[in-house]
């Protein structure tokens, strides 16, 4: 069985083409040894290769999952987000088409990417955090089981930036991810039935939990959100088979809580020195200082190095808090094992501005001065794409990646941002066009890399504010918080942008600017092509070499999460992605052509064929002569177009 | 407080207990000055009718039967004063709440607009005096432990000041939805709102 031979192009007199794919398909299925999903096995190696012109970055793609899986949110332990499949290319991308849809009834915002291994899909909603498994093996991908774990809804009005969840993590048969309410949950894959859940935080202190649990090894990796309401911040360390905790490393206080010892060894001299997560601040303020840990994890297995990042510290009125306000808006290495600090980088020293440090540390290896550096990448909410050394925590390149007036550059002696004493908000003033907001160029919506260019393609930010601040006081379970803005579209008018990043050179090779916001992630593929979607709710498929956009399409609501790919059980590759508008772009949702809310996953394939659409598909049963079902087997015999 | 389905009788002999208790040294500490003290005789004197028992804690929202007569209906004894609103404004800020509700009233993901004629709890001085006082399922914190009594109505009476509320003696419309078409009007005097154009605040 061939995708050529199932699937009769109904719309199209361009199935030549469709043949051509599916033959060809088949004939590599024939030549090479398949994997359980269909693609040949020896296809990734070859199609991750750089190509000419590319920039020399190149990712270690472990831990190497069958390329028609996708087990992990940012699909491999370097966060690329950049899948071997090439079944869908430039030259036929333009016919996509919605093959099946899912909605999940949930109206919060939709940030996570549903994955994908043996057949089976899942995905889980923003709060109430509903699990469910979609069987991919069957027509309609029904629902196999779903799982409700009943978060307490006091949290809802805890979380700064909408009731999202920004992921979840499948290991050692099970499904885990975080509850709004400031509890991990294990479930069985297989059953759906609840295996542990432990406690992390009390969401009456205003502390949440929003991202996606990442598991690396024998370890479930997870931390807190709230650092608008003055929340201690941390990341913890998770027994993968029973849940127990087993290290916790706060974001802010002394050295024993942030877990810095003997092997700490940071870059820079300024951050060199005893208990600085205390001491920079004044006494205590550490106590509800932020350094939340919401964002993405990524892991160097030959390192055993995890890389995370921090929070704004809190209040967010950077005249209450004189000092660097260490371990706030800054990133860390972590011995992946012990959680012990190995280096750290802050990024915005003495934040003023919100600009957390907690996005992506995409891993890379790039050429430099002769040599190969084992590197990372962060676009920093600040403005500024940083490539650092990730053994050493040494800025490499620090360079703008989109409007931004609160520095005037980066000291690369220092790796400290040269603030424009214009931009430093006194409480009660108003300050006008600070760029950027508080959003900053780029959020927590993740890029990807392609080691086939090199190149780094992400969502951009393009929205000032006028800020004003007013002095807090410390209530817990309320903000923590004093930042009053009115925001506004950036130079050029549009709030948002897609690029494409030189790692090496630290410049942007092509750029979409786009009316809306982009707050979707990024997805790479090996055949050249690049997904992002944008608030206003178009999905877009873009040439990763020249930035040309080769194929779009409106779905139902604004696209916030991260699309993915994936070969379904009849061997032919699927698009993914939620459409949920939500989260962060509401504080933007009075503008002109602002979605609704939506819960629906779309999936596309070229001609929309899959086992869930099609003609035919079930049985009409004739009625008896007055009308009646005949008696006997009624039963509908469903996927038979497709030869189930 | 129970579902009290009784006569005005059973509320008269609360008010009698509660006006004994406005002679309390403890009350004289929430108003010191002058001003405070005759805006406390003035209370005491209008609660010794029939609502002062209501100062201190109003009813569940939309809970209690009297003679026709729901807490819902009753009146913010602050009413109309512009001191209040000002004191209110003031509150809004120094309680956080503006870091949840907006600068503006807003609203946005963490809390609700205050200026519309949605409320999820009711929007009548009473039942927005319960929301502050009691807290919401939904993360809106309790105060009743926290802030006296008139603090709370000085929040409420800044909350009706930016013109969506539900009039007390509108509380029936309310509730059967007879409002939500009635134009908001514009904030009075100190409310920030003043300029319905303003950006919303929620903060990512």
């Amino acid at each position: 069985m061939t995708a050529g031979e199932r699937s009769p192009s109904r719309r199209h007199a361009r199935s030549p083409l469709l043949a051509a794919v599916g033959v060809g398909f088949a004939l590599s299925a024939c030549h090479a040894p398949t994997t359980l999903s269909g693609e040949p096995a020896g296809a990734s190696t070859a199609a991750t290769q750089p190509q000419p012109g590319a920039t020399g970055a190149s990712a270690d793609l472990a831990p190497n999952d069958p390329p028609g899986d996708w087990r992990s949110q940012a699909r491999d332990y370097a966060n690329t987000r950049y899948s071997p499949l090439s079944q869908i290319n430039p030259a036929n991308v333009a016919h996509l088409k919605m093959a099946w849809t899912f909605s999940d009834g949930a109206q919060f915002g939709h940030e996570g990417a549903p994955l994908v291994v043996g057949g089976v899909m899942y995905v889980v909603t923003p709060y109430p955090n509903i699990a469910y498994a979609l069987d991919l093996t069957k027509p309609g991908a029904p629902i196999k089981w779903s799982f409700s774990p009943n978060p307490a809804p006091i949290a809802i009005g805890k979380a700064c930036c909408d009731a999202v969840l920004r992921g979840w993590a499948i290991a050692d048969g099970k499904l885990i991810y975080n509850l709004l309410d400031d509890h991990t949950v294990a479930v069985n894959l297989e059953t759906g039935k609840e295996v542990w859940r432990t406690k992390m935080d009390n969401p009456e202190t205003g502390t949440t939990m929003t991202m996606s649990a990442a598991v690396f090894g024998d370890k479930v990796y997870v931390g807190d959100s709230g650092g608008e309401l003055g929340a201690r911040g941390w990341l913890a360390a998770l027994d993968v088979k029973t849940g127990k905790e087993i290290w916790r490393a706060y974001g802010a206080g002394p050295d024993d809580q942030v877990k810095i010892g003997g092997d700490f060894k940071p870059y820079y001299s300024w951050m060199k020195g005893k208990d600085l997560g205390a001491t920079s601040w004044p006494p205590d303020m550490w106590k509800h200082g932020g350094a939340t840990s919401w964002g993405w994890v990524s892991y160097d297995p030959e390192l055993n190095l995890i890389y995370y990042g921090t929070s704004n510290p809190s209040p967010r009125v950077p005249v209450q808090r004189p000092g660097l306000n260490l371990w706030s808006a800054a990133m860390f290495a972590r011995d992946a094992t012990t959680g012990m600090a190995r280096w750290a980088f802050q990024f915005t020293p003495h934040d003023q501005w919100d600009y957390d440090g907690v996005n992506e540390n995409v891993l890379i290896s790039i050429p430099w001065h002769g040599q190969t550096r084992k590197a990372l990448v962060q676009f920093n909410r600040n403005g500024f794409a940083y490539t650092i050394d990730r053994e050493t925590g040494e800025v490499l390149v620090a360079a703008p990646f989109g409007n931004e007036n609160w520095a005037s550059g980066i000291d690369m002696a220092t790796g400290q941002p040269v603030v424009n004493p214009a931009q430093e908000p006194k409480p009660g003033e108003t300050l006008k066009n600070i760029c950027p907001t508080d959003l900053g160029v780029k959020d927590w919506q993740p890029s990807a890399f392609s080691p086939r260019t090199g190149l780094i393609y992400t969502p951009v930010i393009n929205v000032c504010m006028d800020l004003t601040d007013h002095k807090q006081s410390y209530i817990a379970g309320t903000p923590y918080d004093g930042m009053e803005m009115k925001r506004h579209a950036g130079p050029g008018g549009n709030w948002g942008a897609f690029i494409a990043w030189d790692p090496v050179k630290g410049r942007t090779v092509w750029s979409i600017p786009e009316q809306f916001m982009v707050f979707s992630g990024a997805l790479a593929t090996a055949s050249d092509l690049v997904f992002y979607g944008t608030v206003d709710g178009w999905l877009r498929a873009v040439d990763a070499r020249t930035g040309k956009v080769l194929w779009s399409q409106k779905l139902g609501s604004g696209i916030i999460s991260p699309p993915m790919t994936y070969t379904g059980p009849d061997g032919r590759q699927y698009v993914a992605v939620y459409a949920g508008v939500g989260g962060a772009p509401m504080v933007e949702d009075k503008q002109a052509g602002f979605p609704a809310h939506g819960n629906t996953l779309y999936v596309f394939s070229l001609d929309g064929v899959s086992n869930s659409s099609g003609a035919g598909m079930i049985t009409t049963v004739a009625a008896g002569a007055d009308n009646t079902r005949m008696a006997g087997h009624e039963a509908p015999v469903s996927g038979s177009a497709h030869g189930y | 407080m129970d579902i009290d389905h009784s006569t005005g009788a059973s509320v008269a002999r609360q008010s009698k207990r509660r006006c004994r208790g406005a002679k309390d040294p403890g009350l004289w500490a929430l108003f010191p000055t002058p001003r405070g003290m005759t805006l406390l005789v003035l209370l005491a004197l209008a609660g010794c009718d029939r609502t002062l028992g209501n100062l201190r804690a109003p009813a569940a929202a939309g809970g209690f039967i009297d003679g026709g007569q729901s807490p819902a209906a009753i009146d913010n004894p602050f009413e109309g004063q512009p001191a209040a609103v000002e004191k209110g404004k003031q509150l809004f800020t120094q309680m956080n709440c503006a870091g949840c509700h907006g600068y503006d009233l807003r609203g946005g993901t963490m809390a609700p607009d205050l200026t519309d004629r949605y409320w999820r709890y009711g929007g009548t001085p009473a039942q927005i005096y319960s929301s502050i006082a009691n807290g919401r399922p939904m993360g809106m914190p309790t105060w009743r432990d926290r802030l006296p009594a008139a603090e709370i109505w000085n929040l409420v009476s800044y909350i009706q000041s930016q013109g969506g509320a539900t009039p007390a003696a509108d509380y029936q419309a309310g509730e059967q939805g007879d409002l939500a078409a009635r134009p908001v009007a514009p904030p009075a005097g100190s409310g920030p709102g003043a300029n319905p154009a303003a950006a919303r605040s929620a903060h990512p």
